[in-house]
């Protein structure tokens, strides 16, 4: 049943400040608007690093594209997906498509959620209640407890689904207490002094089961360059190129670097930076529901497997960050401009996982597509303008570079990949 | 610098000679005894989410006895302030008084002389309006906003810090404010402004608001680069902010705030910022600054030190090289990482060296980080490293600590320890260290404005060094001190001792006998 009364949004960019409650009355704004409050989750949860934010949209949208998939003939990813077993069907009856995401997004949200402080929980709980109210009203009591049903067992599914992946119990933040570093110049050193990153994040990450790319056989980013400190090699190189670069941003390249730096804790996470390009794009279009949630569940699922073939190769490579080896071999004083993540370097886990998702977006919205992205306007970054999706995926890589914390090879070979990765997201039947 | 006649003078402890003559290697681990079920202390910081933070408590001397009392938060319980009774080396023993602070939603206290009339007055930070409260003298006080043209606001204030602007009468305050607490769906990015509430005449202008504002936690004006002119370091908790930092301002008389900038030389630091604590700990004259945080605390030293020329406020983090990042509990079988909340440097052991104190608790029950978070007492050794101490010293408490304090309440020349909790009882411990070396505490006092000399540096020189202290009103989890300075002299029986006054009058070394207590007035 499609709701009788579809209030208008306000025309504010997604990533300004919270829509007003009375906007996300429609299943796409009802979508839309809790998935608002899962990037800001994602930001304010301790244990959502980019490589568990990722899973967390995967499953998100894989329950909120399930959900609405039944209701309208739209192929289930049952089969299609690694592990996934058929999903309870819409009993018969008149169901409220709100209501029903409101359920899976209520339940879902709590289960990856779940240890979000109490600010979060906090949020949560008046997301359920005001906003649930609020769908509620003018919906007959058998159509809302019907639909609230099926929300809920569709989440269940998904949720009992999720715990088996390998990624579902991240303990220190995932930092493990243990970690007898190998030995060899060309491996990775922490770069912190915060004492839970003297370990690396996620060691066990690649372990993970992904949702389209084959088990057991992770697309790789092939092998990085030989490692050397003789001036001559092409390690050195590409050292060089991030000193030297380094020494010479231009304040575009300093704007780039900041904009896709997406921090844990600091931002939505790059990720959930994708996320909410979808989001934009999906606002700005006034996307229906169903498309809505194939997208996001397609990023997500992108991103997620993304992550998890990245940190097979960075496990197995685990090279040095240029943070070390700068100040080993070229500088001893040198800075890069950003916070160098806690983990080895190669491949960069931003270029892999944006090279997923703009092969995916691309096939979602087509070649060409123009966008401007405004995820960090809160934070006070100004919005970008991409050519498309591939521009910014591009953009990505190359900020890692402008931003000192990976060398060239392992952007590049980052971003090809994630296409790679994408691929088999782009292989999935959802909407035929 | 006019030294009065000691306050109180004790015998050197039986096993002082002991430990003098043969200092030992490592720290000495101080022993403190609970005595929160005899002392009279009882008070519970109350509240749900409007009080996850605050919950400070403050030592100040409210009836002019030379001992310190107490004034304790209550969040959703009325602040309590208990009045100390403790004969000098004996238990502690307090009293609560009725005061006229009974105020509920109450998250910290600061006492502060505002009118110069020698008798503390308090300032109440509220989940609502702030108060300004005018000592009257024998433990009473009585709300002033009206009098002295205070806007106490509505906010949820949360942070507090006082100076005496060069050449002016009455103090500037700053009141950092958080979360704007009616965004129930969408709290992040609502951080509320912090005020900066200066001097007009005898009275308070109004509040010039700080721009931009990233819920500030602690605030402290401190001179980090011994100009003469303190700046206002704030910690803000990035959990609630959106493009924010921790803050430097520059608060330069007559001219309106500006932050300092990364062109001088400020690093962008992104933490959840939650209480300061000064010290110049490694004595080179300028302060370090420990600032709390969760799963990561930072120890911050000048970067440079330059030879001439004025300091860049380019900070650096030597935490985790001094063994001060106390990042996750040392005792018990919770490992997830800790919450830190109030800091102060003491030295608890009276070695000459500064200790750290850290309050330590879950914001509420977050299960990524420790539930089970022990206090902890890091002692300074004499390579500038910490080690802790906290369970060996009897203070590793597990309560949902906020604020706390160390200040000596029997008078015995040993720190003592409140430690404030959430949703528990506060607790006390009084310092029963057997072996502790020389000390001296040493209160300052002027002529009005700035009767207790808010501003002024205190040196004690010793054989191959000179520690200092800065006299402050602001910094840790919505409490902090006001009253005596302690040092801890080791071996020494005697020490020289000067004052750099508020306005950079520069007293002259005096010998001063050791284990006494001292009020210093500026001639």
């Amino acid at each position: 049943m499609q709701r009788r009364h579809f209030l208008a949004l306000t025309g504010a960019a997604f990533a300004l400040p919270a829509l007003p409650l009375h906007a996300a009355t429609s299943p796409s704004d009802t979508l839309l608007t809790w998935y608002k409050l899962v990037l800001e989750l994602v930001r304010h949860t301790a244990t959502y690093s980019p490589p568990v934010a990722a899973r967390a949209f995967g499953y998100l949208g894989l329950a909120t594209y399930e959900a609405l998939a039944s209701g309208t003939g739209a192929t289930s990813l049952a089969g299609q997906i690694n592990g996934l077993t058929a999903l309870p069907a819409r009993p018969d009856g008149v169901y409220d498509d709100s209501l029903v995401l409101h359920a899976v997004m209520s339940e879902t949200a709590q289960t990856f959620f779940g240890n979000t402080g109490p600010t979060g929980q906090r949020a949560m709980a008046a997301m359920r209640d005001k906003l649930g109210a609020k769908l509620h009203e003018g919906v007959a009591e058998d159509v809302a407890a019907r639909s609230a049903a099926f929300g809920l067992s569709v989440a269940q599914h998904i949720e009992a689904y999720s715990k088996n992946d390998g990624g579902a119990d991240v303990e220190n933040m995932g930092f493990p207490r243990d970690w007898p570093p190998p030995t060899g110049p060309e491996y990775w050193m922490p770069t912190s002094t915060i004492v839970q990153q003297q370990a690396p994040l996620l060691p066990a990450w690649g372990e993970n089961r992904p949702f389209a790319m084959p088990v057991g056989a992770p697309c790789t980013a092939g092998d990085p360059p030989i490692y050397s400190e003789e001036p001559g090699s092409e390690f050195y190189k590409q050292a060089m190129e991030v000193y030297d670069t380094s020494k010479a941003l231009t304040d575009e390249q300093k704007a780039i670097a900041r904009f896709w730096s997406d921090d844990p804790m600091l931002s939505p996470t790059p990720p959930g930076h994708w996320i909410s390009i979808t989001l934009q794009i999906l606002h700005r279009d006034g996307t229906d529901a169903l498309r809505a949630a194939d997208a996001l569940a397609r990023v997500g699922m992108a991103v997620n497997d993304g992550f998890i073939a990245c940190w097979v190769d960075k496990f197995h490579f685990n090279r040095i960050r240029p943070l070390t080896y700068i100040r080993r071999v070229i500088d001893k004083t040198w800075e890069a401009l950003l916070i160098t993540p806690p983990f080895p370097e190669y491949p960069s886990g931003h270029s892999t996982q944006s090279g997923a998702a703009a092969v995916v977006l691309t096939a979602v919205f087509g070649e060409n597509f123009a966008f401007d992205d405004a995820t960090h306007a809160d934070d006070g970054i100004k919005p970008r303008h991409f050519a498309d999706f591939n521009a910014a995926a591009a953009e990505a890589a190359m900020s890692r570079l402008y931003g000192g914390i990976h060398f060239r090879a392992a952007n590049e070979n980052g971003l090809r990949q994630g296409a790679e990765v994408g691929s088999f997201i782009n292989a999935l039947k959802t909407l035929v | 610098m006019k030294i009065l006649a000691p306050i109180l003078a004790l015998l050197p402890l039986a096993a002082h000679s002991e430990t003098a003559s043969q200092p030992p290697p490592a720290p000495l681990v101080p022993s403190f005894t609970e005595a929160t079920a005899t002392s009279g202390v009882n008070q519970i910081y109350a509240g749900d989410w409007e009080y996850m933070v605050g919950g400070g408590v403050s030592t100040f001397d409210c009836n002019a006895d030379a001992r310190l009392d107490l004034i304790i938060a209550g969040g959703t319980n009325p602040a309590k302030l208990f009045v100390n009774n403790s004969a000098p080396g004996g238990d502690l023993a307090f009293v609560e008084t009725q005061s006229g602070l009974e105020q509920t939603a109450v998250l910290g206290a600061y006492p502060i002389d505002i009118d110069s009339d020698t008798i503390p007055d308090i300032v109440l930070l509220r989940q609502g309006e702030n108060e300004v409260m005018r000592g009257l003298g024998n433990c009473k006080f009585e709300r002033a906003n009206e009098a002295w043209g205070f806007d106490g606001g509505k906010a949820w204030s949360a942070a507090f810090a006082a100076t005496w602007e060069k050449g002016q009468s009455w103090p500037t305050l700053a009141v950092g404010n958080y979360i704007d607490a009616t965004q129930d769906m969408f709290p992040w990015g609502s951080c509320t402004d912090n005020w900066l509430h200066r001097p007009d005449g005898l009275k308070f202008a109004a509040p010039t608001p700080l721009k931009p504002s990233f819920c500030a936690l602690s605030m402290l004006f401190s001179d980090w680069n011994r100009s003469g002119t303190p700046s206002l370091r704030i910690a803000n908790d990035r959990e609630y902010y959106k493009g924010g930092q921790e803050q430097l301002w520059h608060i330069d008389p007559g001219k309106e705030p500006t932050l300092y900038t990364d062109k001088e030389g400020w690093k962008r630091l992104r933490i959840w910022g939650m209480g300061i604590a000064s010290y110049d700990l490694n004595f080179d004259g300028f302060p370090e600054y420990f600032v709390t945080s969760m799963a990561d605390n930072k120890l911050q030293t000048l970067a440079e030190i330059p030879t001439d020329g004025a300091a860049k406020p380019t900070f650096k983090d030597v935490a985790f090289p001094k063994h001060a990042i106390a990042q996750r509990p040392y005792t018990g079988d919770d490992l997830n990482p800790s919450t830190g909340w109030h800091a102060q440097f003491e030295d608890v052991n009276n070695d000459g060296l500064a200790d750290l104190f850290i309050a330590k608790g879950n914001v509420d029950a977050m299960p990524d980080f420790a539930l089970k978070d022990p206090n902890n007492l890091l002692l300074q050794r004499t390579d500038g490293t910490f080690e802790e101490a906290g369970d060996r010293a009897g203070v590793a408490a597990m309560g949902l600590s906020r604020g706390a304090a160390l200040a000596d309440f029997n008078a015995d020349g040993l720190v003592d320890l409140v430690v404030v909790n959430r949703r528990e009882p506060a607790q006390i411990w009084r310092n029963t260290t057997k072996s502790a070396s020389h000390w001296l505490d040493l209160t300052l006092t002027q002529t009005a404005p700035n009767t207790d000399a808010i501003g002024a540096w205190v040196e004690v020189k010793m054989p191959d060094h000179i520690q200092r202290r800065e006299i402050t009103v602001g910094g840790g989890q919505a409490g902090g001190n006001l009253g005596p300075v302690h040092f801890g002299l080791g071996t020494l029986a005697q020490a020289e001792v000067r004052v750099i006054w508020p306005d950079g009058t520069q007293g002259a070394w005096e010998m001063v006998k050791a284990d006494a207590s001292y009020r210093l007035e500026k001639p």
